[in-house]
């Protein structure tokens, strides 16, 4: 499909699912607003170089952001492109020490796979890499949760995440104090 | 003279606004001087409809360019990737603390001023706070040449403009207003305010009265409950200069903006002794000019009405302009807070919110009111506590150990209801907590940097400590688990409700100001912001900036009349 068409079709449902939150009333600086995210979302999904990491380091970095937030009955981390924010993350608003600190947490998850079961961590199946997640999560181990706040930032702020994961609505219109947790059924995003 | 306007107002935030819309209103061609840049209501609000996927860093901004560019600013509660542009550039913007005495100075540099990132609660002051000072006696401060009567019917003006929503409740020192219909406290917070309620007579918790419209008021709002007012809002949700002052001072014909103007000084003309105008420096060009008018309100902060003041240096005021009693830029104050407890409320798990509620609770004071048989505490003066409760959301599970499938599954469900207790409390007027001009250093603009020598003392340390333990035992009362005290230890400037540094007064020796907000040393010439003040009450205090804005307009346009300015 060529571009034009398919960024008309994204403008078109941007717009719908608008109006379908603000209640049908759609105002110029809305339209500017909703159109304006579309722009930022229209990179080709095939041409996606990472910045700051390496192509192997940000498959590995999909692949623990995926074990920690699976495809389930919702998209995981990895189709959301979880290791695509964090990739910006690092090349645009981390100094050097904090891209050092994170590359070095990974360097580590493959030293452990390696002494572990002898294999790199994309090598070994996804029961041992689990395992191997999960001993790091107990011990709290800095790296490993700092890697996991960034997978659930970039996981539940994105559009998925947040609105067919969780709940978000752009306007409420109204607070209500006390409604059945049923009435909204999820956990707010924001 | 060229550009000769009737008025010239500094600053165009919460009291410029203020000051615009009175002048403009009885008849006075004003022109608003705004350092910053022009912001055009709802088209410049450039991240107000941007979701959460759409923000650049999703809301995580850039850690490394606010430690280099807004290591002051970025500790905001309202600064974010979304709001970053309604804040300064530390960096572009310097002063100087002692490296013992660190204050944080939060400023927004644009048409609008601070009114577009403001928290919005408003509350009347009392007697309680007006008489504060004297009641003390010596060494807090000097005695407010006004009392409540005073400003209680231009509390009810601003009120009507603006629009506050919020509880009566029949207290004397929190008087009830005008109120458009409270927010709804959550399910949580009303468990929380019984208990406190039952066991501490005389203790209430009430909604926050908030300058956010429950309802449509003046043609503005209502508010949306989207809680993101720091962006700017386009439905005028709530009150700020470019929502409502601005456009009714713009309604009349007789304003005149210019932005990105820093004034340099106060023009003082020894013959007829009075202030005939400003001189500007372009923020741009940097070239300099002067505007001209009838009289001059100073409206640009607390610390930039004193930087001014301080500039604005003549034979006949050496130190600074209205300056004959020295205390200009002195008795600086702000209010403690960053400290208080939390705990969790157990149950309601089936219960949640609808909407995102912006602002919280409020426990008003109730220490030291004056009444027969209240407990005795180790200090004068007193807090009030803001709290909330809410459902934690998915950011809890980065803290909590847990993986995959399971993961993901807990997170779809909000987690308990966490309530937090912050108190704060009135700070006391000190003649050495002051801003001076730094004698060598200057800003780009060539304006000498301000040094702000400001610290806490023993009594704002003693509300602390009972802020804290007050708090806890609340919480443990009213049935709260895990409560835990926290103490963050803000250094001054963080509530952001800095005051004092041109204060009102009865004696001319003593203050800067008169009981009407005018220089006792130059009668055209106004301060009637944070400046103003002579005590800092526990309560916020931009709802008195604008009552006691107001007031001084109507008292400028008459002494005007009667030509005697």
């Amino acid at each position: 499909m060529p571009p034009t068409s398919s960024s008309a079709i994204d403008r078109r449902e941007a717009l719908r699912r608008a109006a379908l939150v603000l209640g049908g009333v759609l105002s110029a600086p809305m339209v500017a607003g909703v159109l304006a995210g579309c722009e930022a979302r229209r990179a080709p999904a095939g041409a996606w170089q990472p910045r700051a990491l390496t192509p192997d380091q940000a498959d590995l970095v999909a692949t623990i952001a995926e074990r920690i937030l699976p495809e389930t009955d919702t998209p995981g981390a990895r189709a959301v492109g979880v290791h695509r924010f964090i990739d910006a993350m690092l090349a645009e608003a981390y100094a050097a020490e904090e891209r050092q600190r994170f590359v070095a947490g990974l360097a580590d998850v493959d030293r452990r796979a390696r002494s572990t079961h002898g294999r790199t961590f994309l090598e070994c199946p996804a029961a041992e890499q689990l395992a191997l997640l999960e001993t790091l999560d107990r011990s709290a181990d800095p790296a490993f949760r700092a890697l996991k706040e960034l997978t659930l930032v970039g996981y539940y702020t994105s559009e998925i995440g947040a609105t067919r994961e969780l709940r978000h609505v752009a306007v409420p219109g109204r607070f209500e104090g006390c409604v059945p947790l049923t009435q909204v059924g999820r956990t707010w995003a924001v | 003279m060229k550009d000769a306007y009737d008025a010239i107002v500094v600053g165009s935030g919460i009291t410029g606004g203020w000051a615009a819309k009175e002048l403009c209103e009885k008849g006075l061609r004003t022109l608003v001087i705004e350092r910053g840049r022009h912001v055009e209501h709802g088209k410049d609000y450039i991240t107000e409809w941007l979701q959460p996927w759409q923000l650049t860093h999703r809301g995580r901004g850039e850690p490394d360019l606010y430690e280099r560019d807004y290591p002051i600013q970025s500790k905001n509660y309202a600064f974010s990737e979304a709001t970053r542009h309604f804040f300064v550039s530390d960096r572009e913007h310097p002063y100087v603390t002692p490296e013992d005495k660190p204050f944080r100075w939060i400023r927004g540099y644009q048409l609008g001023g601070r009114s577009l990132i403001w928290g919005r609660a408003s509350w009347r002051w009392s007697d309680l706070d007006f008489e504060a000072n004297l009641r003390d006696g010596a060494g807090h401060g000097v005695d407010w040449p006004i009392r409540y009567a005073d400003l209680a019917p231009w509390y009810t003006h601003v009120e009507r403009f603006i629009g506050v929503s919020g509880e009566r409740l029949g207290l004397p020192h929190l008087p009830d207003g005008e109120l458009l219909p409270a927010w709804e406290m959550n399910c949580a917070e009303k468990v929380v305010q019984r208990g406190i309620e039952r066991d501490f007579p005389g203790r209430r918790m009430t909604m926050t009265r908030v300058a956010n419209l429950t309802r449509a008021h003046n043609g503005r709002g209502p508010c949306q409950a989207r809680n993101q007012c720091a962006r700017g809002c386009s439905f005028s949700g709530y009150f700020s200069s470019l929502s409502a002052t601005l456009p009714a001072a713009r309604k009349t014909g007789r304003l005149t903006v210019v932005t990105d103007a820093i004034v340099h000084s106060v023009i003082y003309d020894e013959r007829r002794d009075r202030a005939a105008g400003v001189r500007v420096i372009d923020a741009n060009t940097k070239a300099t000019r002067e505007y001209f008018g009838g009289i001059v309100f100073l409206c640009a902060s607390t610390l930039g009405t004193a930087q001014i003041l301080l500039n604005s240096k003549s034979a006949r005021f050496p130190t600074g302009l209205a300056n004959a009693s020295g205390e200009v830029g002195h008795n600086l104050m702000d209010h403690i807070s960053k400290a208080g407890a939390r705990g969790i409320v157990p149950g309601l798990e089936d219960k949640y919110v609808y909407g995102r509620r912006p602002t919280g609770t409020y426990i008003p004071r109730f220490r030291n009111l004056g009444r027969p048989g209240e407990a005795k505490v180790g200090f004068v003066r007193g807090y009030g506590i803001q709290a909330g409760a809410s459902r934690e959301g998915w950011a809890r599970g980065a803290d909590e150990p847990g993986l995959g499938v399971e993961l993901k599954q807990r997170l779809r469900d909000p987690g308990p209801w966490q309530i937090s207790l912050q108190g704060y409390g009135e700070c006391l007027p000190r003649h050495e907590n002051y801003v001076d001009l730094d004698p060598v250093r200057t800003d780009q603009w060539g304006m000498p940097l301000l040094r702000i020598h400001c610290a806490w003392s023993d009594n704002e340390r003693a509300i602390r400590a009972d802020v804290k333990t007050q708090a806890a035992e609340m919480l443990e009362r009213a049935g709260c688990r895990e409560v835990e005290t926290y103490d963050e230890d803000g250094p001054p400037g963080f509530s952001v409700h800095e005051m004092g540094t041109a204060r009102m007064g009865r004696d001319p020796k003593t203050s800067v100001l008169n009981a009407h907000n005018q220089a006792h040393d130059v009668p055209n010439l106004f301060v009637s912001d944070g400046a103003c003040m002579a005590s800092s009450s526990c309560v916020n205090p931009s709802l008195t900036y604008m009552a006691l804005t107001a007031r001084a307009v109507d008292h400028a346009v008459n002494e005007l009349k009667r030509h005697n300015l």
